[in-house]
């Protein structure tokens, strides 16, 4: 299970309890400004925002608790104690752009027009050969250009010619 | 008793056809490929595999969704032996000795224990399954209004103590997936809440693409955040299970099925707990604990039964009361309401056959693993060379088409990118997503529980606290929240010191 309870500092879980709080009194205020139907003679027990009230509230003294629990950490400890291990992380550029890779395929080149066989073979062709190359760039290996390159296509175009039959003609779904 | 052997018998000839087999040799082998990719997970093959079976007819799409969830369980096992990674959370407790094992140049020996470890573990719980879910269910027949709230409650809460190392953040998560369960139009008023005039947020989060936005999206996130490492695998000896491993450690298999069942039994605790569980039992019970992390037979024996006596250990609660027993089986359940199966104390009375073609199901998918596990040994070296560059945007592919294909519309293909980074994020920050998953499948459950017994009950909050199976669960949960507060540990720990000295 977990080689340590407490692998993210304590300023971070301060941060985030107070981001519990803030959403528990939003959902909170958001559940009494809600209609509870008193005119049609509705008691206060179906008043359809008593539910999310109720959790709302949870959220924000838990919230306050994990806030209350982060004071005491940073008090036994320090504020920056017990961060995750990034050496195990690859660099946050390389994150981000496959990030921005997996947002632009689902959000611009599916169901924006573009074929979907398209926009999946070009996303997945763009995506093999960009990041193949840099495992290969990060490893020290020499970088193979051409192999690559048709390692990504051949994987683009028969995950886009996989999916996109398998869908449409074996499970009738029209595809965006 | 002879009812049931029937049923069993005819739900076991009902899926011997061409196409029924067919899908079972598939979805094991799809099980079992997933498990064994590290970064893929039993929750996330099985959500993927829901999104494929939309059209399919009901039972053939749960046979595959039984076999993949069995599968991956099991296939976690063979990147824990070979590469000492887990290809499962489930999988985490076999690294140690399964690991140890190859190390020794025993790793086929080490293939062959997970192998008949995993069978019989999935036979013992399977056993169970067919044994309890009829008493169960009529057990759950007393359960009105109150009791469901409880239960639900006890489900989320459960998750969140034991599914993480952080209990208070295990509830919070919990807190969430309740609180996205609520969004959309409520039942007594059809009151769009938190819709934002949105027709879309307005019928509430569809929990397929939900699902596999929180397990499939989100475990792409975290591997791609993650370094590869290059795959090494040293030669290694047979894999065919040896009859001594099994004769000489049946005490272990017994009592690591008997826990994963039990385990799998509680609400949304789930395969890793009953892996860990079963290996710390066979640890205790060991003339010889020194060897365990070195190599020992007896703890990879353990962990593997354990955790595959679980998933039909999560099932029971599934078809008895509609709470999952593990992250997984909650997709499972989802799956279930899809395809027009109504999981809960009703489903003896309404479809009392449902269960013992469960039963079968299970029964396959254990062929399914024994098949895989005798001969699957090379290609699934071949894949695990596979690099991740190739994997990733494939499967992305995948959860973008799935999401779509459940209602056909965009909003769920947003609403899976939506919960895959809220549940990267909260992995990041030590958050389990099991809670979450269990609120986001139990919070209409707790919902109509609280308000149809206020309504029963004219308000008053007394029958939630005093009927007698209520009490039993509201008592407990306090229990099990109380223990949790630091002071109270610290006090029990002092207490225990003291008696010591």
């Amino acid at each position: 299970m977990h080689a340590s309870p407490y692998p993210v500092s304590p300023r971070t879980d301060l941060r985030t309890a107070f981001f519990w709080i803030a959403l528990g009194a939003c959902i909170v205020f958001a559940s009494w400004q809600m209609d509870r139907f008193e005119q049609q003679g509705a008691s206060l027990y179906t008043a359809p925002g008593l539910w999310p009230g109720i959790i709302g509230l949870l959220l924000a003294v838990l919230g306050g608790v994990l806030a209350w629990r982060s004071f005491e950490r940073a008090r036994e400890t320090d504020w920056t104690a017990a961060e995750p291990d990034d050496t195990v992380l690859v660099p946050a550029s390389r994150f981000r752009l496959a990030t921005a890779m997996f947002f632009t395929y689902a959000l611009l080149l599916v169901g924006r027009g573009l074929p979907f066989w398209l926009g999946t073979a070009v996303f997945v062709t763009a995506f093999v050969y960009t990041f193949r190359r840099a495992d290969r760039v990060a490893e020290g290996t020499p970088v193979q250009t051409r192999k690559d390159a048709v390692l990504a296509i051949i994987c683009g175009i028969s995950t886009a010619v996989i999916v996109s039959q398998v869908f449409e003609k074996l499970f009738y779904v029209r595809l965006p | 008793m002879f009812d049931g052997l029937i049923a069993f018998g005819h739900s076991l000839g009902s899926f011997l056809d061409p196409l029924s087999l067919g899908l079972i040799l598939l979805s094991s082998l799809a099980g079992v490929i997933i498990g064994a990719l590290p970064g893929l997970t039993a929750t996330m093959g099985v959500a993927l595999m829901t999104t494929l079976t939309i059209k399919m007819p009901s039972n053939q799409a749960l046979l595959v969704l039984i076999c993949t969830y069995v599968g991956a369980i099991y296939g976690g096992s063979r990147s824990a032996i070979l590469l000492n990674i887990p290809g499962t959370p489930a999988s985490a407790a076999s690294c140690l000795d399964g690991h140890a094992l190859a190390k020794q140049g025993l790793a086929g020996r080490a293939m062959g224990i997970a192998t008949s470890g995993s069978v019989l573990g999935t036979l013992i719980g399977m056993f169970f399954l067919a044994l309890f879910t009829p008493i169960l269910g009529g057990l759950a027949l007393k359960f009105g209004a109150f009791e469901f709230f409880w239960l639900a409650v006890f489900g989320v809460v459960i998750a969140g103590t034991l599914t993480g190392g952080d209990p208070l953040k295990g509830w919070i998560a919990g807190l969430i997936g309740i609180f996205s369960a609520a969004v959309g139009q409520e039942a007594i008023y059809a009151f769009d809440r938190f819709s934002f005039g949105s027709r879309d947020l307005a019928g509430g989060f569809n929990l397929v693409p939900a699902l596999v936005g929180a397990f499939g999206f989100a475990e792409l996130l975290v591997a791609v955040r993650e370094k590869s490492f290059p795959v090494k695998i040293n030669p290694f000896d047979s894999v065919i299970p040896k009859l001594k491993d099994v004769t000489a450690h049946w005490r272990t298999i017994v009592r690591s099925g008997l826990i994963g069942t039990f385990i799998g039994i509680l609400p949304g605790v789930g395969e890793d707990v009953a892996a860990w569980s079963s290996y710390a039992a066979a640890k205790r019970a060991s003339k010889e604990p020194e060897k365990f992390g070195k190599g020992s037979i007896d703890g990879l024996m353990a962990a593997e039964t354990g955790d595959n006596a679980c998933v039909p250990g999560a099932i029971i609660p599934v078809l008895t009361l509609g709470i999952p027993g593990s992250a997984p089986a909650a997709v499972l359940m989802a799956a279930m309401l899809i395809h027009g199966v109504r999981p809960g104390p009703m489903i003896m009375i309404e479809s009392p056959t449902f269960v013992y073609d469960v039963v079968a199901m299970m029964m396959y998918a254990t062929l399914g693993i024994l098949l895989y596990g005798l001969t699957l040994t090379n290609l699934l070296i071949k894949v695990l060379m596979v690099p991740k560059p190739v994997i990733l945007p494939i499967i992305f592919v995948l959860c973008v088409v799935g999401s779509f294909a459940i209602s056909q519309r965009l909003f769920d293909v947003w609403v899976m990118l939506g919960f895959g980074v809220v549940g990267f994020i909260i992995r990041r920050l030590d958050y389990p997503v099991a809670p979450l998953v269990l609120g986001m499948v139990l919070g209409d459950l707790m919902e109509k529980g609280l308000r149809r017994g206020l309504v029963l009950s004219d308000g008053s909050l007394e029958p939630f606290f005093t009927r007698p199976i209520s009490a039993v669960l509201w008592v407990t949960i306090v229990v099990v929240v109380v223990l949790k507060i630091p002071a109270v540990q610290r006090h029990f720990a002092r207490r225990k010191l003291a008696r010591a000295a």
